[in-house]
C-alpha cells in the first residue's frame, strides 16, 4: 500500500475504473462517486503500487466541489 | 477630425468605452504554457488541438475570427462545418513543435483585412476547403520530412484544387461601444453547389469551474421576432447582453465545460459539454444539446447551400439593447436588423476616412494596401492575455510559499506576476503570448493609428504585475527569465516624441513613470549581465536564436563565457535612449540633468570597452573591419568567434544624434562632461568623439568612429555579404562558401549561410537567424542610418551597393534599404509579390493575390516569407518605414533634426485625401 503524507490535497483520475480519486492532507485516498456533493459521498480506497493514478490539475478540485482551497 | 479619431479621443477621455470589445480572442489557447499542468512542462503535448474542442480552458479562450470584451468574459467566434470534416472547425489547426520539420506552424489560410483602432470596423477572411480537412495527412507528411526539406503546407495537399473552397468573410461594425453588428459573407469559389453549416457561437469563458468568486453566468433563448431569434446573456460584471440572429437559425445550447468522459475517462455529470455542437452535427447526437435552450455556450445554426460563384450572408448583432428596444415605434418598422446595412456602410466609410488620414497620399494603391493590411494585422493581433502565475504554480503544487512543494517546470520565480490585459501578440496562433522586445517594435507601428494603446503597452511591461522586483522585464511565458534585447527605452522615447508632436505637448508624467522603472531595468542589466564589471555584456541568445556557433544561452562546450558584441551594443543603445529621455525631462525638471550626464558617461564607458578592452582581443577586428563576440576561456585565453552576422552590425545601430538642448540649458553639464573627457582621453580614443559638432551643431553618440563606420557599412552594403535584394540579411552570404567552423571537445560546430529555414533544432528549430531578413533589426539599422545622416549630412557618402560605383548619402542608403524591404510585399514588374515565392495561387489568383501575409522572416535571397506566417507583430513595422519615407525629406531632417519626422507625420494626418479600402 502506498504511504503518503502531504501538506495539500491532490486530485487524481483512475482511468481504469473511471473515477476521481482524492488524496487528502492526512495522506488518505478517497474515491468520489459521480454525484452532486461528491465529497460527502466519498469512499476510502487503498491504492497499490499497481494502481495507475493520473494527476489532475489543482483547479479541478473546485469543479468537483471539494471543500479545500 | 475623422469619426474614428473622435472615438479614439472619447476612449482616452473615458467618455465612451470604444475599445471594450475587440479581437481579443486568441487563435490558439491550447498548447500554451499557461494551460500546461504537466510534470514535464511539455505544453504542446499536454493540451492538444484534439483536446481543445472538449476541454475547458483555464486562462483564456480561442476561436475563429473572434471577439470578446476586454476581460474576456463573453466571447464570440464563428464555427464551420462543410459536411465532410471529422472535426467541427471552431479553431485553427496547426502542427506542434515536434510534429513539424521546422517547428510549430498553423496550417490554415486566414487574413486580417481591416481594422480601425477602436475596432469600430473589422474584416477577416478565412478560406475553408470544401473537402475534408486533411489533418492526418499534414501531420504524417510533415513528420516524415527532414529539416533540410520545406514544410508541407495545406495548399500542397490539394484541398484547394479546382477552387473548391469557401471564402468566409467576417466583418464587425460598432453602432455604439457595446452594440456590434456582425456580418458573415460566404462565397462558394468552387464549380459546384456546396453545403456549409455556419455556427456563429457565443460563450462565456469558464471562470465558474475554477477557484474564484465568479458566479455562473447564463445564456438562454429569448422571445425573438418574426424573422430573428435572440439569446439573452447574463453575467455579474457585464450585466445583460443580447445576441440577435437574423433569419430562421435554430439555437443550440450547451455548457462550456470539460467533457470529462473524453478527457479523463470519467463519466460526465451532464451531457451538455464543450464539444456538444461537434457531437450534434458530426455524429448526429441530438441529445448533446440542451432542449431547455439554456447554457453557457450557444450557436445559431445556419445550414446553407451555395451555388457556384454565389454568396450568402448571415447577419447577427451582439448588443446591450434588449429586444423591447427594437419594437416598432409610431408605426415605423424597427428591429435589430432594420438599419444594419446602413450602419455597416457608415463604419466602412469611416474606416476609409481614417486610413486616408494615416496613409500618406503620395503612396500608390499597392503600397497603401500593404500598409493598411499591416496595420489591420497588428490591430487584429491584440489579445486578452491572462496568466496568474502564483495561482498557476499553486494549482500545480508548486506554490513557492508552501512546504514540500514541487519544483515548477518553469517561471518558478515569477510568482509575483498577474497578467490580465489586452496585449499586442507577435502572432495569435504561433506566438499567442507577449514577447517583451517584440512588443517594443509593435508599438512603433501601432502608434501610427493608436498612440494611446502604444503608451499603455509600454507602461504595462514595467508595472509591478509584470516587471520582476529585481528589475527584469519578463521575456515571454516559455521562460520569463530569458533575456531579450533592451529596446523598451527606444520605443518609449519614440512614442513620447510622436505624442508630443501630435498633441503639442508630451505626456511627461507617463515618460517619467516609465523612466523610473527603466532605471531599475538598466541596473538589473548592469548587475546581472556584466560578469566582470568591465562594461562588456553577455545576455545569451538575446532574441537571435541560432545566430551563434554555439547556443549562447547554454553553458559553452569550451567552458568560459562570451563577451557579446550584440549584448554590449544593446546596452550602448539603452544608454543613448535613457539619455534621450532624461534630456527631454531635464528641459523642465533639473533633477533629470544629472541623470542625463550619468547616461552620457555610462555610454562612453561601455562604448569604449567594446573597442578597447582586451587589447587585440576586443570585439573589434581591425583586419576584418567588423565586430565579433569574444570567447573568454577558463585558462585566460580569448578569441573572436568570426561569424559575420547581425551580432556585428548591432554596434552600428547604437547611434543617436542629439540636438544639445539640455546641454544648452545646463552649461554645467557640458563642463562636467568636458572635465570627464579631459581626464579620460583614452575613452574617446577609439570611438566617435561625442563633443565634435556635426550638422546644425548636433552631437553624435556612436560606438563607431567615421573610419569604423565606413568599414562596417562596406560589408553591410555588399550584395555578396549582407545586402540582399530584399533588405539586410541576418548573416553574411560570405559564409555560404566560407562556413565558420569551431572545434571543441572533439566536436565540430559550424555556421553556414542558410537563407531559408534552420537546419538545426536550436531554440526549437522554428526560427532562423543564419541568413534570412528580419524586419525589426532592419528597422534599427534604418533608424541608425538616419541618426548618422542627421549628424554627418550630405557630404558623407558611401558606395551602395558596395562596388557599384554609385555613391549615396546615408539618408539615401536608408531609403534604399526600405525600398528593398517593401519590395518583399509589393508587386514587382511582373505583378508578383516576392513574399509568396513560387505559390501560383497566391501570385495569380484574383481571390488570393492581394491578400498580404506578414511573415516572421524572409528568404535571404528571394524574399519569400518564412517562419510564422501571421507575425504581423514586428514585421508590421514595415508600415512605419513606408510612412517614414513617404513623409520625411532629407532636407527637413537636416534642418529640424528628428522632430521633423514626428511633426511632419502629425500634420500629414490632417491633410490627406480619402483612400480606397
Amino acid at each position: 500500500m502506498k504511504e503518503v503524507r502531504t501538506s495539500r490535497v491532490t486530485l487524481y483520475v483512475d482511468r481504469a475504473n473511471q473515477q476521481w480519486v482524492v488524496l487528502d492532507t492526512e495522506g488518505l485516498f478517497w474515491v468520489l462517486p459521480n454525484v452532486e456533493n461528491a465529497w460527502e459521498h466519498r469512499q476510502p480506497i487503498f491504492p497499490t503500487e499497481e494502481t495507475a493514478l493520473e494527476l489532475v490539475p489543482g483547479h479541478y478540485k473546485h469543479l468537483l466541489d471539494l471543500p479545500f482551497p | 477630425m475623422t469619426a474614428e479619431q473622435k472615438r479614439l479621443d472619447e476612449a482616452r477621455q473615458h467618455k465612451a468605452p470604444w475599445k471594450k470589445w475587440g479581437p481579443y480572442l486568441s487563435e490558439r489557447q491550447w498548447g500554451t504554457v499557461r494551460e500546461d499542468y504537466s510534470e514535464s512542462g511539455d505544453a504542446w503535448d499536454y493540451f492538444s488541438h484534439d483536446q481543445a474542442r472538449s476541454r475547458a480552458y483555464r486562462w483564456g479562450e480561442d476561436g475563429l475570427a473572434g471577439i470578446s470584451d476586454d476581460q474576456q468574459r463573453l466571447c464570440f467566434a464563428v464555427a464551420l462545418w462543410n459536411g465532410k470534416d471529422p472535426i467541427l472547425k471552431e479553431r485553427l489547426f496547426g502542427l506542434t513543435n515536434s510534429e513539424s520539420n521546422h517547428g510549430e506552424d498553423v496550417k490554415e489560410y486566414y487574413f486580417y483585412l481591416d481594422s480601425t483602432p477602436t475596432h469600430s470596423y473589422m474584416k477577416y477572411l478565412y478560406k475553408y476547403p470544401q473537402a475534408a480537412y486533411p489533418y492526418s495527412n499534414l501531420v504524417e507528411t510533415n513528420r516524415r520530412r527532414t529539416r533540410l526539406e520545406f514544410e508541407y503546407e495545406l495548399l500542397d495537399t490539394g484541398v484547394f484544387d479546382d477552387q473548391r473552397y469557401f471564402d468566409v468573410f467576417v466583418e464587425y461594425a460598432k453602432v455604439a461601444p457595446e452594440d456590434l453588428l456582425i456580418l458573415i459573407t460566404i462565397h462558394n469559389r468552387g464549380p459546384e453547389t456546396a453545403k456549409l453549416h455556419v455556427l456563429p457561437t457565443l460563450w462565456f469563458r469558464n471562470q465558474w469551474s475554477w477557484p474564484s468568486a465568479e458566479s455562473r453566468p447564463s445564456l438562454e433563448q429569448g422571445q425573438g421576432g418574426e424573422s430573428w431569434s435572440v439569446v439573452k446573456a447574463v453575467e455579474s460584471h457585464l450585466g445583460e447582453r443580447y445576441l440577435y440572429a437574423d433569419g430562421n437559425a435554430s439555437l443550440l445550447f450547451t455548457e462550456n465545460e470539460t467533457n470529462t468522459q473524453r478527457i479523463f475517462g470519467v463519466p460526465n455529470r451532464t451531457p451538455y459539454v464543450k464539444d456538444s455542437f461537434h457531437q450534434y452535427l458530426i455524429h448526429g447526437q441530438e441529445g448533446a444539446v440542451n432542449p431547455e435552450k439554456k447554457g453557457t455556450k450557444v450557436a445559431a445554426h445556419y445550414a446553407l447551400s451555395i451555388e457556384p460563384g454565389q454568396s450568402r450572408t448571415v447577419r447577427l448583432r451582439l448588443s446591450d439593447l434588449a429586444p423591447d428596444q427594437f419594437k416598432a415605434k409610431r408605426g415605423k418598422a424597427n428591429g435589430p436588423f432594420v438599419r444594419f446595412d446602413g450602419d455597416f456602410e457608415a463604419r466602412q466609410k469611416e474606416a476609409d476616412a481614417f486610413y486616408a488620414a494615416v496613409i500618406p497620399p503620395s503612396m500608390n494603391a499597392d503600397q497603401a494596401n500593404v500598409m493598411r493590411q499591416a496595420l489591420a494585422g497588428m490591430l487584429w493581433s491584440k489579445q486578452f492575455y491572462h496568466y496568474d502565475v502564483d495561482r498557476w504554480l499553486e494549482e500545480r503544487g508548486s506554490d513557492p510559499f508552501k512546504e514540500n512543494r514541487k519544483q515548477g517546470p518553469r517561471n518558478d520565480n515569477w510568482h509575483h506576476m498577474y497578467n490580465g490585459d489586452i496585449i499586442s501578440m507577435p502572432d495569435k496562433w504561433e506566438y499567442p503570448w507577449y514577447a517583451a522586445w517584440d512588443l517594443a517594435f509593435h508599438v512603433i507601428a501601432l502608434n501610427l493609428v493608436d498612440p494611446d494603446f502604444g503608451k499603455d503597452q509600454l507602461k504595462l511591461m514595467v508595472r509591478e504585475r509584470y516587471m520582476h522586483p529585481n528589475g527584469q522585464i519578463p521575456a515571454y511565458e516559455w521562460n520569463f527569465s530569458d533575456v531579450n534585447p533592451p529596446v523598451h527605452a527606444w520605443s518609449t522615447i519614440f512614442t513620447y516624441r510622436l505624442d508630443q508632436a501630435q498633441k503639442g505637448e508630451g505626456d511627461r508624467e507617463w515618460l517619467k513613470s516609465i523612466f523610473h522603472k527603466l532605471l531599475l531595468n538598466f541596473t538589473w542589466w548592469v548587475n546581472r549581465k556584466d560578469r566582470s564589471g568591465r562594461n562588456v555584456f553577455e545576455g545569451g541568445f538575446l532574441g537571435l536564436d541560432n545566430i551563434g556557433v554555439f547556443d549562447r544561452s547554454a553553458p559553452l562546450p569550451t567552458g568560459g563565457y562570451l563577451e557579446q558584441a550584440d549584448g554590449t551594443a544593446w546596452m550602448c543603445l539603452f544608454c543613448e535612449n535613457m539619455l534621450e529621455i532624461a534630456s527631454a525631462l531635464a528641459l523642465t525638471d533639473p533633477d533629470y540633468a544629472d541623470m542625463a550626464l550619468k547616461f552620457v558617461q555610462h555610454f562612453l564607458w561601455i562604448a569604449s570597452s567594446m573597442t578597447h578592452l582586451g587589447g587585440d582581443m576586443g570585439m573589434w577586428d581591425e583586419e576584418d573591419g567588423f565586430f565579433y563576440d569574444v570567447l573568454r576561456l577558463p585558462n585566460g585565453q580569448a578569441q573572436r568567434l568570426k561569424v559575420r552576422s547581425m551580432v556585428g552590425l548591432l554596434p552600428l545601430c547604437a547611434a543617436t544624434a542629439f540636438d544639445g538642448l539640455a546641454m544648452e540649458k545646463y552649461p554645467e553639464m557640458r563642463e562636467r562632461l568636458q572635465h570627464f573627457l579631459g581626464t579620460r582621453p583614452e575613452i574617446c580614443a577609439a570611438i566617435h568623439d561625442p563633443m565634435k559638432a556635426g550638422v546644425a551643431n548636433r552631437r553624435l553618440a556612436s560606438i563607431l568612429d567615421e573610419t569604423k563606420l565606413r568599414r562596417v557599412l562596406s560589408k553591410m552594403l555588399d550584395e555578396r555579404e549582407f545586402l540582399s535584394e530584399f533588405g539586410i540579411r541576418s548573416l553574411s552570404r560570405y559564409h555560404e562558401e566560407h562556413p565558420y567552423v569551431f572545434r571543441a571537445g572533439g566536436q565540430e560546430y559550424r555556421v553556414g549561410y542558410l537563407p531559408a529555414e534552420s537546419d538545426t533544432g536550436m531554440f526549437g528549430g522554428n526560427s532562423n537567424w543564419r541568413g534570412p531578413i528580419w524586419m525589426p533589426v532592419n528597422a534599427l539599422i534604418i533608424r541608425a542610418l538616419l541618426q548618422y545622416y542627421a549628424y554627418f549630412g550630405n557630404d558623407f557618402t558611401v558606395e551602395c551597393p558596395t562596388g557599384s560605383g554609385r555613391r549615396l548619402n546615408l539618408f539615401q542608403v536608408a531609403e534604399e534599404i526600405t525600398r528593398r524591404l517593401a519590395n518583399i510585399f509589393l508587386k514587382d514588374k511582373n505583378g508578383r509579390r516576392p513574399v509568396y515565392g513560387g505559390s501560383r495561387l497566391f501570385q495569380e489568383d484574383p481571390h488570393w493575390r492581394d491578400l498580404i501575409l506578414f511573415f516572421e522572416y524572409f528568404h535571404g535571397d528571394n524574399g519569400a516569407g518564412l517562419g510564422a506566417n501571421h507575425q504581423t507583430g514586428w514585421t508590421g513595422i514595415v508600415a512605419r518605414m513606408l510612412h517614414l519615407f513617404a513623409t520625411l525629406k532629407p532636407d527637413m531632417l537636416l534642418e529640424a533634426g528628428k522632430k521633423a519626422y514626428f511633426e511632419r507625420g502629425a500634420s500629414e494626418r490632417t491633410e490627406s485625401q480619402p483612400a480606397k479600402r
